[in-house]
């Protein structure tokens, strides 16, 4: 009896201890005002901001057909063939921009190699070598690029929840696996790389489907700025999927600042313009020769004019 | 007895640990009346972290990323509010947390970001709650941005009486060399909504 009275008092001694110790270091009650008035200190005040970056980005996205292992594509990215190319040239304080869509089988001059397909352009020279000829075509300075292959494109559209891509027309490809009807869909990755690689079917053929490239970039960007509106963490989320499936010279501060920016950019205040050529034909290959008209859309791009 | 005694002890490092407390100071020169004594400034956070393959856990990378990203945001309150009352401390504390492209913007909004035009008439800030969510990316072994959600809740005395102040703030932070800058922000302030 008596030990049980000694645990009994040795648990309230701990429990007053408890108590008192709980009470000291609680944060403290807001304390009545000296004058006992409750006042507006401050009234509601909202802001928000993304950083400043050169007024002017040109950035090269460039799909590769190599180092795609899920589809049978061996090789490394950087030394395949650049089969969607698109040049998106940003103007960051107007908040407005282009996507030129380069037909893949543009038949232009690549320094040291002659005159091929642009898509050559990488798998002679990788990433600087396609740089340089885009730069040597259009007169732009190209500030970055970056490069994804088919498994990167599908597993960035997968692991993002799929992008929303204002699908221009009704799609039977067998062989690109595409099967969608117009409208606005909701794309997941295999859909996205069937819409961005279908061309045998399409009218338009090569210009259809580098136009369809650039439709699902602007997809991403407008699926990105949802997301982020809705819960602004995802910035993370995308960029940790970017820092997985792509290879780019973007240092990461850049890459950071571009996509706190790139929430600000509506999509609709981008064009998506297919670069302007003719079917024709080289060595018994095929090929695209841009026309006047491309030229001519590169010096309105070169003097600032988007839209 | 000694079972007691080291509950008491358990107890007692329980209830002092997690944020590190930080007295806020008083304002000195201001027109408000001597105020109470201040409660100290304790930043809760909780992290997550993005990982890539090949780096830490993501339980390590966010237990790794945890302690400077809540003494950050402990700077961050301390500049905005705690030591701002007063209003002869500047900003420009505050605005160094700020990343350069972004610094600008933040001189222009300092209203919807801190005690702003409000911190001259402020004796005393003492703050209630400060807690913070942070999602980290890391980029090999080290964090290289992180989203931190802020809020704090906290009483502020003026000469005529106090009040609530708020901060709801969403920031964007880079990691460079020396720590973390804040690379764009949603941020607002003001009495409970």
């Amino acid at each position: 009896m008596r030990r049980a009275l000694t645990w009994i008092a040795a648990f309230g001694l701990v429990a007053a201890l408890a108590a008192g110790l709980v009470v000291a270091t609680s944060p403290r009650r807001p304390a009545t005002a000296q004058t006992g008035q409750a006042v507006t200190v401050q009234r509601a005040h909202a802001g928000s901001a993304t950083p400043t970056v050169k007024r002017r980005i040109v950035l090269l996205t460039i799909g590769s057909d190599s180092g795609a292992p899920k589809f049978g594509r061996g090789g490394t990215m950087e030394r395949g063939r650049a089969d969607a190319l698109q040049l998106v040239v940003l103007d960051t304080v107007k908040r407005r921009g282009a996507v030129l869509s380069f037909p893949r089988d543009s038949y232009v001059p690549i320094p040291g190699h002659g005159t091929n397909k642009i898509n050559a352009a990488m798998a002679f020279g990788g990433p600087p070598l396609l740089v340089a000829t885009f730069e040597r075509l259009t007169g732009l300075s190209i500030d970055y690029y970056a490069v994804t292959s088919f498994d990167g494109l599908t597993d960035i559209v997968n692991k993002v929840g799929g992008v929303q891509v204002d699908v221009d027309m009704n799609l039977r490809d067998h062989f690109a696996g595409a099967f969608l009807d117009k409208g606005r869909r909701k794309l997941n990755g295999r859909q996205a790389l069937a819409y961005a690689r279908a061309r045998k079917t399409l009218p338009g053929g090569d210009f259809d489907r580098s136009r369809h490239q650039g439709q699902v970039l602007l997809g991403g960007l407008g699926t990105f700025q949802g997301q982020v509106a809705k819960d602004p963490t995802q910035v993370m989320a995308w960029l940790a999927v970017l820092r997985d499936e792509v290879k780019t010279d973007l240092p990461f501060p850049e890459l950071l600042r571009l996509a706190l920016l790139a929430t600000r950019v509506p999509p609709a205040s981008i064009r998506n313009v297919p670069v302007p050529g003719t079917a024709g034909s080289a060595g018994g290959a095929s090929v695209v020769r841009l026309t006047p008209g491309a030229y001519a859309l590169f010096a309105r791009v070169r003097a600032g004019k988007l839209g | 007895m000694t079972a007691g005694v080291l509950a008491a002890l358990l107890l007692a490092s329980a209830c002092t640990s997690g944020g590190k407390p930080r007295s806020s100071g008083q304002a000195t020169g201001s027109t408000a009346g001597p105020a109470t004594p201040a409660a100290p400034l304790e930043v809760k956070l909780v992290a997550t972290a993005k990982v890539p393959p090949g780096g830490p856990s993501a339980k390590r990378a966010a237990k790794q990323a945890a302690p400077g990203l809540e003494r950050f945001v402990d700077r961050y309150l301390s500049a905005a509010f705690v030591d701002a009352a007063g209003g002869e401390a500047g900003w420009d504390g505050l605005l160094g947390l700020f990343d350069t492209p972004v610094r600008a913007s933040a001189r222009k909004q300092l209203n919807a970001l801190s005690l702003g035009a409000a911190a001259p008439k402020v004796s005393a800030v003492r703050p209630s709650r400060a807690s913070a969510r942070a999602v980290v990316l890391y980029g090999g072994q080290r964090a290289e941005a992180a989203t931190v959600r802020v809020a704090f809740d906290a009483t502020a005395d003026t000469a005529q009486g106090s009040g609530q102040v708020h901060l709801r703030s969403v920031l964007q932070l880079l990691a460079t060399g020396d720590g973390w800058r804040i690379a764009g922000f949603d941020s607002r302030t003001g009495p409970p909504q």
